[in-house]
């Protein structure tokens, strides 16, 4: 790892005054990780606040060959805000300005804006920002963005690239450029770069405003738990509750695993059962009262232990919670967590979950799985022994009998969480070649010096061809 | 007391997931992950692993309010406020305290006579140091004074102390309780500060029945000295307070404080469990511990008399201390229905209001930041009084309403009744 020459240092002071700069041991060690646990060291952590200073910061960094990495919360599966070569973390915490425009149901965010944040100042302007991350009380708008983050809601309302209407965006090699007008919901003059960057994990460039769509806000939301006795049974219920006409705004599904270890920080009561799924519904003029009793109904005839309809928004709430407890809480199964976010068609996920069984027995190792599942989107979690290295190895071939199987079944090997570094040496089972040297080039346009988040997505050995 | 070392499982069961940033009152000011559990965790991590950590490590492990909303919210039950209180004990046994910390310290928990006198004089001599502020009662420091800083708010020291009054000092010595025999922890705040919060709490026990009596020779529950890293003190005040309390035989030991709620709940057991026979001693002191709020509810039944609502809007802040550390939070608004005053709920009304852990003496300027939010709500909900049941927020918000220009009271439940 290169230090920061002293000129390089002298210079960073220069665009950014003191409070928004550390060279610090303390600040360095809590920017070297991210929510896959690993860890690298930066060797410095800048705040900027403003396009015009990433702008100078990049220009600089590009001129020395200094590595740039783009972090938002850091809430990240796939290690994406990792400086992997050490350089320089740029934190967007401190870029939060929000603008609303009511009339054209459009948001301005700065790429630091906590998507909570602005789900909740939409809301208290009658409007709705559907794209909702398990990890939106934490998650930035620019890391959403980065990683197309997507949500229980994906099924209905479509993930974060359905709301991106352009970005201001800096490039590695210092440009600001804007991808669009950002107020109007049309535009096809030119690539598509808007849906380019989104999802390009921050290899391409830095984003330092988004302006998104909204919605107006449903107005009314029902909600039933239903729990089963095999997770086989539950999935079959998901596939159904859609194929009887409903389109729920959340249909989730989780198994006995996660159940029992969320359950014990979350205490409502859902432990002890093979599986279980949240239908959640909304809409207008009672629709949702229809279409709740429906999924009740289907439920019921999949043979459901208990059926649950939440009255109270209190309840809701309760078990939302629980939803968002269950990743982190999966630490209590073991201490490794091998986290992936397959997904494959809707009607494929009971195969699916057979297929895991047989992945869990064949290399015995216990999976937990839960997701938004309405979209055919299954977390897949390999949970083993950080210490057991035979077992480490044992479920990392599994990740790899995943990928195989969920490729089979006409899937994808990540649906929201990206590449980042856990999943590049697995890419070139779901990319061609071709499409794979494509890409590459596409980096070497944006980024001819490889400065901007080097290490991601793209193994180091297909960055030098 | 468990040593840092010994919380390293506990540290290492945190998975980097965030949840907590998205909840601690430090972060949300500053906008920097060393401000929120897992950026602390991390150093804290290192530190045991060796790492050679400076004055920021100490910076940074102070700046936490200790409010535990982190862990409230961790998915892991991870508890970020006691292992930042064993980190910075850890911290002073290898390094020591910063000499004026020490001396002031030791003279507010451990009044001597002469200490007693000085802040006597001082009380005489406030006009020199403090200006009336504008509204609300309180004064304002005329110069940055350590401790006291520019430009603080901070209510008139009390004439005389609350335990050196005359009708409270009587109340030592009292001889015919009711069915229940009922001691009253004052604690600095009260004594110090607010003693009418102190006045309040007896009138309304006398009103509701209950004989109360309030020993002399009790001090300082504590916490400001563990917050400083200080163990030793502490766990002299501590024991000093349950040598006192022993002597009178009470069934109920009600605090009208917070924050002493939950250190001689919860936090005595921590620090004195393992001295040599203190265990049962300490469990059984804590086990009488009653917030004023929780026994007049659930022990007393407390109702008043008429409950006219014509003297405004109130609305309740929740003590970090009373809500997460000690589960209460229904008892006090429970109480303000018995008030002349309409209720109206606030936004947000258990975010910490930036007082506690210390923060508001090493860093003042962040510590009323962190109560912006707070003023925010608190002016959006329209009331004209809040209410609340911890004097250290009660200060906290005299203060913070005071700079961001909120005109409603700040009182104590308890003077409501
Ligand atoms: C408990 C938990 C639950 C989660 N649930 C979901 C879920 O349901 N759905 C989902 O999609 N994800 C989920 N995630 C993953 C993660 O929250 C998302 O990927 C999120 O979008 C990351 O946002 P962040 O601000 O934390 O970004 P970071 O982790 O800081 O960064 C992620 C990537 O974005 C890049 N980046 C960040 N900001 C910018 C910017 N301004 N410009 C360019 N690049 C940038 C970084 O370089 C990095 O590559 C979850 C994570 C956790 C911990
Ligand atoms: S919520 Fe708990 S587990 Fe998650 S990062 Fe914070 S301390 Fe760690
Ligand atoms: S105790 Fe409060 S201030 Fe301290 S880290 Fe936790 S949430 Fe933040």
């Amino acid at each position: 790892m290169e230090v920061l020459a002293e000129p390089v240092k002298k210079e960073l002071v220069r665009i950014l005054s003191p409070e928004n700069i550390s060279f610090e041991e303390e600040d360095i060690l809590c920017y070297s990780y991210d929510a896959t646990g690993r860890r690298a060291l930066p060797e410095c952590v800048l705040f900027p606040h403003t396009a015009e200073e990433v702008s100078l910061i990049l220009k600089m960094a590009n001129a020395e060959g200094i590595p740039v990495v783009p972090r938002g919360a850091g809430t990240g599966f796939t290690g994406g805000s990792l400086p992997l070569r050490g350089g320089i973390v740029m934190s967007t915490e401190r870029m939060t300005t929000m603008e609303m425009d009511q009339e054209n149901m459009t948001a301005m965010c700065g790429a630091g804006v906590v998507t909570w944040d602005l789900s909740q100042r939409a809301e208290s302007l009658g409007l709705f920002y559907p794209p909702d991350p398990t990890s939106l009380k934490v998650s930035t708008i620019g890391g959403n963005i980065a990683e197309c983050a997507g949500g229980p809601r994906g099924l209905k309302y479509g993930v974060t690239k359905d709301y991106v209407l352009a970005l201001e965006v800096v490039l590695p090699t210092g440009e600001i450029l804007k991808t669009a007008p950002g107020k109007t919901l049309k535009g096809v003059v030119g690539y598509n770069l808007t849906g380019l960057l989104t999802g390009s994990e921050g290899t391409l460039g830095v984003v330092t405003r988004a302006y998104l769509r909204l919605l107006p806000i449903p107005e009314e939301k029902r909600l039933l738990v239903a729990t089963f006795d095999t997770l086989e049974r539950a999935g079959q219920g998901v596939i159904e509750i859609v194929r009887g006409g409903v389109i729920p705004s959340a249909l989730e599904l989780i198994d006995g695993v996660c159940l029992k270890a969320v359950d014990e920080y979350a205490k409502v009561g859902l432990s002890g059962v093979g599986a279980a799924i949240i239908v959640e519904v909304d809409g207008t003029g009672g629709l949702t009262e229809r279409d709740i009793e429906r999924a009740r109904q289907v439920c019921q005839k999949m043979g459901a232990l208990n059926i649950e309809v939440a009255e109270e928004e209190k309840r809701m709430k309760e078990l939302w919670g629980l939803r968002r407890a269950i990743s982190p809480a999966l630490k209590r199964v073991g201490s490794l967590k091998l986290n992936e976010d397959v997904v494959v068609p809707r009607t494929n996920i009971v195969e699916l979950i057979r297929g895991l069984e047989d992945i869990g027995r064949g290399r015995d190792v216990t999976i937990a799985s839960f997701g938004h599942a309405g979209d055919g989107n299954i977390h897949v979690n390999i949970m083993v022994d950080r210490d057991d290295p035979e077992e480490v190895e044992r479920g990392e071939a599994a990740v790899k009998d995943l990928f195989e199987l969920t490729l089979e079944l006409g899937g994808t090997i990540s649906g929201e969480h990206g590449v980042g570094v856990t999943k590049s040496d697995y890419i070139g089972m779901e990319l061609h070649k071709d499409t794979l040297e494509l890409m590459m080039r596409i980096k070497r346009a944006f980024d001819p010096n490889n400065i901007l988040n080097p290490g991601k997505i793209f193994k180091e050995e297909m960055e030098r061809v | 007391m468990k040593e840092l070392k010994d919380y390293r499982e506990d540290i290492e069961r945190c998975v980097r997931c965030g949840t907590c940033r998205s909840v601690c009152p430090t972060l949300d000011t500053v906008r920097r992950e060393s401000h929120c559990a897992r950026g602390r965790l991390t150093l804290i991590e290192a530190y045991l692993n060796g790492e050679e950590l400076g004055e920021r490590y100490l910076k940074y492990i102070k700046e936490c309010t200790l409010c535990g909303a982190c862990y409230s919210s961790c998915p892991n039950e991870i508890d970020t406020p006691e292992i930042i209180l064993s980190a910075r004990a850890e911290y002073v046994k290898r390094k020591g305290l910063p000499a004026l910390t020490t001396f002031t310290l030791k003279s507010l928990l451990e009044p001597a006579p002469l200490t007693k006198f000085a802040l006597k004089v001082a009380t005489k001599l406030k006009n020199l140091f403090f200006k009336n502020a504008p509204f609300e009662s309180g004064l304002l420091s005329r110069f940055s004074l350590p401790l006291v800083g520019d430009g603080r708010l901070v209510p008139a020291p009390a004439d005389p102390f609350f335990l050196d009054r005359a009708h409270i000092r009587a109340l030592s010595t009292r001889e015919d309780y009711g069915s229940l025999k009922v001691g009253f922890f004052v604690g600095c705040g009260i004594n110090y500060l607010l003693p009418s919060i102190g006045e309040s709490t007896i009138r309304v026990l006398e009103k509701a029945g209950i004989d109360v009596a309030v020993p002399q020779g009790q001090v300082c529950c504590g916490i400001p000295a563990l917050s400083m890293g200080d163990v030793e003190t502490a766990k002299r005040v501590m024991t000093r307070n349950i040598e006192v309390f022993e002597r009178y035989g009470f069934d109920r030991i009600v605090t009208s404080c917070a924050t002493c709620g939950h250190t001689l709940k919860d936090v005595f057991k921590l620090v004195l469990q393992d001295e040599p026979g203190m265990k049962e001693r300490v469990e059984e002191f804590a086990g009488k511990i009653r917030d004023v709020t929780e026994f007049l509810v659930d022990e007393v039944g407390y109702r008043a008399e008429k409950r006219e609502k014509s003297a405004g809007v109130v609305t309740y802040h929740d003590p970090c201390h009373l809500r997460r550390f000690q589960g209460i939070s229904e008892q006090p608004r429970r109480l303000l229905e018995e008030s002349p005053y309409e209720f109206r709920g606030m936004k947000n009304p258990c975010r910490c209001c930036g007082l506690g852990g210390g923060v508001s003496f090493t860093n003042y300027e962040l510590s009323i930041k962190i109560a912006e939010r707070k003023a925010e709500n608190i002016k959006k909900s329209g009331a004209d009084v809040v209410a609340t049941a911890c004097p250290g927020c009660i200060v906290q918000l005299k203060d913070a309403l005071h700079h961001h220009d909120v005109r409603a009271k700040v009182v104590h439940v308890v003077e409501l009744l």
